[in-house]
């Protein structure tokens, strides 16, 4: 009996392990693992790479240089910074929630790298999460998590002015997510319309026939289907799987900026910092913190721009896509492939580095946004806007496609030309509501003066009135 | 509010609802971000709004009118420089003004025509001071360096000048320190021409912003009534509707020759004062060419005795600074020592009106309120 057990056994671990040593030493595998490296490198080295660039960037639109004496032209600044930071001393609160304390950074860093299990760098590294389909869904929930990581260090700081820091973050964040998912709607709808047409993914495949989707990664396919083979070597290497005319941000271009400001308030940078310049007259949400948890708050905010930089180069940019890639990798040879794959990274890299660069121009450019005016921009501007969006797209599909019976490409012309406009619009709109609560502001200041001049004026010798008023609340 | 049936005497207050909400204390300490100085504000605060507001001020007290009582008037010009650190040239105007007032001397034209070129470039440098600081402190990080980059080119000329880029000591009773260097004054035009253009872009960046006006338009207003009884002066006068300039309503040097056109805005909230400090800038630079154009020749100074004794009497002499009526009170006993020199602030004036302003608005405005008034400790405090 024992033996017939052990003999069993045996064989059972003997084949896992073979299974196991099959399974490590496959191409699956070896994709997995490049796709990890390349991820969890990437986001690290960029929020380093970042914090030198914003600093660069900003003294640059200054009129100054930024950093220079470490290493050359400045390069190794945040290598030093990181350094400086892993020696310093590591301070607790005595009093305080301990585990909330020490947990927060973790929290609230951790999200961020695990956002990026959704995107494909390239045609070939992808994580595993890139084929989740409903990879969007996964990214705003990450971006949720987020939130619970400052309300944590804002209640484990034991600090009065922390927690009011950190709740105006949290409600700061929490109500800017709701039009950054709304602005993922119009996307959404347009890979749906676009599913019902020939040459597209999801045409005539069985389930998904004409149906859209909400994974990142065939949103960007989407994008970029708009070309049929030609025959001709230089346009099919240029424009396979490369097709600007058809991305996304021409059709909704106002949601690329609502998508965008929202992502700017969900990283709490300006001109939505005010958690972090809270300090001006409130300690903000990260004041307990030194060394190295500090610095695991300020790379998550890096990170941060990096994945809403990301999401949105491909939602509306096209993701990896630029010229040769697909051609290459569908030559189905490793040279060409692995070129091919290079390229897309170049290309990604690029796209996501140079809406950073925005995120740091909007940053030197304007100032801080007062918390009640941030809630009413997100309340009262942008949640009408995106619903309005919504309806509008659904309606001119309905219309046009349905009752006029006219072609797709005339449609997406006519949503191209309504959502351009409403971008002007918006900033008019922006500025004519301003003035409005501007001139409310002031109005008891302009009906003080209208009583002022209507009383009589008193005789004025070189403009000051010869009998001066006595203090106000003073009774005559 | 405890009326005599409460029996619970704390400091809360009973609102309409029955709720008894409590009122927090913050101290906005005499080390802060908000680069003014260092001045401590004790903020009561019900919720988000202030409801009271306590100036301590002294941190920056240096003694500097004993000080001027035992220097010689010549050695205690130096001293001035540091009240209104911001603008020396201003402070040092006023003091050998009161001296040359009491005296009944008359500056040589050409002097005088130095003194308001001078006076000028340095309320320039003030106002760039007060503007970029201003949007520092409302997250607006760009404008200050661009403000601080132009102020180089002012400071600059005036190490030119006077051999220090800040306390210049260039001011003397009678006249000035020394002559132009050669080329200063082509050197000062081509600043000018430069720092307009700047001048352009700053405006663009700052003034139109939305963002930016909606923190400032409608915060902190001053009924004009209120300005005079408070006694305020400056862009905080002008600012409400008020059109008061020394330079103007009483001329003094060169200002008699030449005709300064005053800015005034109506609205009294802190865009208003903003707004006067930028037109301020436009029409300084103005007056600086008009100056270096109609420059006159001749002496630069009036020769005084080194231990100059003024004659025994009383005099006020007051100019227009950067921030006000920059006053100096000067009590001569005939000795070479001053026997009271007293300073009349403008921003110690000033800062008087922040608590009432303070009351009933939010948290975030109060800066909005303090940076709007562009005070200086030093002549807070002296």
């Amino acid at each position: 009996m024992s033996n017939f057990v052990l003999a069993d056994f045996g064989s059972y671990i003997v084949n896992l392990g073979s299974q196991l040593g099959h399974g490590i030493i496959s191409w699956q595998f070896l994709q997995f693992l490049v796709a990890f490296l390349t991820a969890f490198g990437f986001v690290m080295t960029s929020a380093v790479i970042l914090i030198l660039m914003e600093r660069k960037v900003m003294a640059w639109m200054q009129d100054r240089v930024g950093p220079v004496h470490t290493g050359p032209w400045g390069l190794l600044q945040t290598v030093a910074d990181v350094g400086k930071l892993l020696l310093k001393e590591d301070i607790h609160v005595r009093a305080g929630d301990k585990s909330l304390f020490l947990l927060a950074p973790s929290v609230f860093m951790a999200p961020v790298i695990g956002s990026f299990a959704v995107l494909a760098f390239s045609p070939y590294i992808q994580l595993p999460g890139g084929a989740l389909a409903t990879g969007l869904i996964f990214y705003v929930a990450m971006g949720s998590i987020d939130v619970v990581g400052l309300i944590m260090s804002g209640w484990g700081s034991n600090n009065k002015y922390s927690l009011i820091g950190g709740l105006r973050g949290t409600a700061q964040m929490i109500s800017y997510e709701l039009p950054l998912v709304l602005s993922f709607v119009g996307v959404i709808m347009l890979t749906s319309i676009l599913a019902g047409e020939p040459g597209f993914p999801h045409y005539g495949t069985g389930a998904a026939n004409g149906v859209g989707t909400i994974s990142v990664y065939e949103i960007m396919l989407f994008q970029n289907a708009a070309w049929h083979h030609t025959g001709i070597g230089v346009l099919d290497f240029l424009f396979q799987g490369f097709t600007p005319w058809s991305w996304f941000f021409l059709f909704q271009p106002l949601m690329l900026v609502i998508y965008y400001v929202c992502g700017l308030a969900e990283t709490n940078r300006a001109p939505f910092d005010l958690p972090e310049a809270e300090s001006e007259l409130v300690a903000g949400y990260a004041t307990e913190y030194s060394g190295m948890r500090w610095a695991l708050f300020y790379l998550g905010e890096y990170g941060n721009m990096t994945i809403v930089s990301a999401i949105t180069a491909y939602l509306f940019l096209g993701g990896f896509s630029g010229p040769g890639v697909s051609f290459l990798v569908g030559q189905n040879s490793l040279l060409w492939g692995f070129v091919g794959n290079i390229m897309a990274l170049v290309y990604f890299v690029l796209k996501i580095y140079l809406l950073c660069v925005v995120f740091v121009w909007i940053r030197s450019t304007l100032p801080r946004l007062r918390a009640d005016q941030l809630m009413q921009f997100c309340w009262l501007i942008l949640m009408p806007i995106t619903l309005g969006n919504i309806l509008v797209t659904g309606l001119l599909y309905l219309v046009i496609v349905q009752f006029v019976h006219a072609p797709i490409w005339v449609f997406l012309v006519v949503l191209a030309c309504v959502g351009w406009a409403s971008v002007f619009g918006f900033v008019w709109l922006i500025s004519r509501v301003t003035t409005a609560s501007n001139r409310r502001a002031q109005a008891p200041a302009i009906r003080a003066q209208l009583r002022a001049r209507s009383a009589t004026t008193p005789a004025l010798r070189d403009g000051v009135p010869s009998r001066v008023a006595l203090p106000a609340g003073t009774h005559e | 509010m405890a009326t005599n049936q409460d029996t619970d005497i704390r400091s809360t207050s009973n609102t309409a609802e029955g709720l008894r909400s409590e009122e927090m204390l913050l101290n906005m300490g005499p080390q802060h971000p908000s680069t003014h100085g260092v001045l401590r504000l004790i903020l009561t605060l019900e919720g988000e709004t202030i409801t009271s507001c306590t100036p301590v001020i002294g941190y920056l007290h240096r003694g500097i009118e004993k000080i001027l009582e035992n220097r010689p008037v010549m050695g205690g010009i130096r001293y001035m420089d540091n009240s209104d650190y911001l603008s020396p040239m201003l402070n040092e105007t006023a003091y050998v003004g009161a001296v040359e007032q009491l005296m009944g001397l008359e500056v040589p034209r050409r002097a005088q025509y130095i003194r308001l070129l001078t006076n000028e470039l340095q309320r320039i440098a003030s106002h760039l001071v007060g503007i970029g600081t201003y949007g520092m402190d409302l997250g607006a990080f760009t404008p200050i360096l661009w403000a601080f980059r132009d102020r180089e080119g002012i400071l600059e000329l005036f190490e030119a000048l006077g051999g220090s880029r800040f306390n210049v000591n260039y001011m003397r009773v009678g006249g000035v320190l020394h002559d132009f260097p050669k080329g200063w004054l082509s050197e000062c035009s081509t600043f000018l021409d430069r720092f307009e253009k700047n001048m352009i872009e700053m405006d663009q960046l700052l003034s139109g912003n939305e963002i930016f006006t909606s923190r400032t338009q409608g915060v902190g207003y001053i009924d004009p009534q209120q300005a005079l009884a408070y006694g305020l002066t400056g862009p905080m006068l002008r600012g409400s509707g008020v059109n008061w300039d020394l330079r103007v309503n009483r001329p003094y040097m060169a200002y008699r020759e030449i005709p300064v056109n005053v800015q005034v805005r109506q609205e009294g909230d802190c865009y208003a004062r903003y707004m006067v400090r930028m037109m301020e800038i436009t029409e300084s630079i103005r007056l600086c060419r008009e100056a270096i154009d109609k420059l006159p020749g001749g002496a630069i100074s009036t020769r005084t005795p080194i231990a100059l004794r003024p004659p025994r009497g009383e005099t006020y002499f007051a100019l227009e600074s950067s921030k006000g009526e920059l006053g100096v009170y000067f009590i001569s006993d005939g000795s070479e020592y001053p026997w009271r020199a007293k300073l009349r602030g403008p921003s110690f004036v000033n800062l008087q009106i922040v608590p009432e302003l303070m009351r009933g608005h939010k948290m975030s405005d109060a800066i909005a309120i303090l940076g709007s008034t562009d005070i200086v400790l030093g002549e807070v405090d002296r």
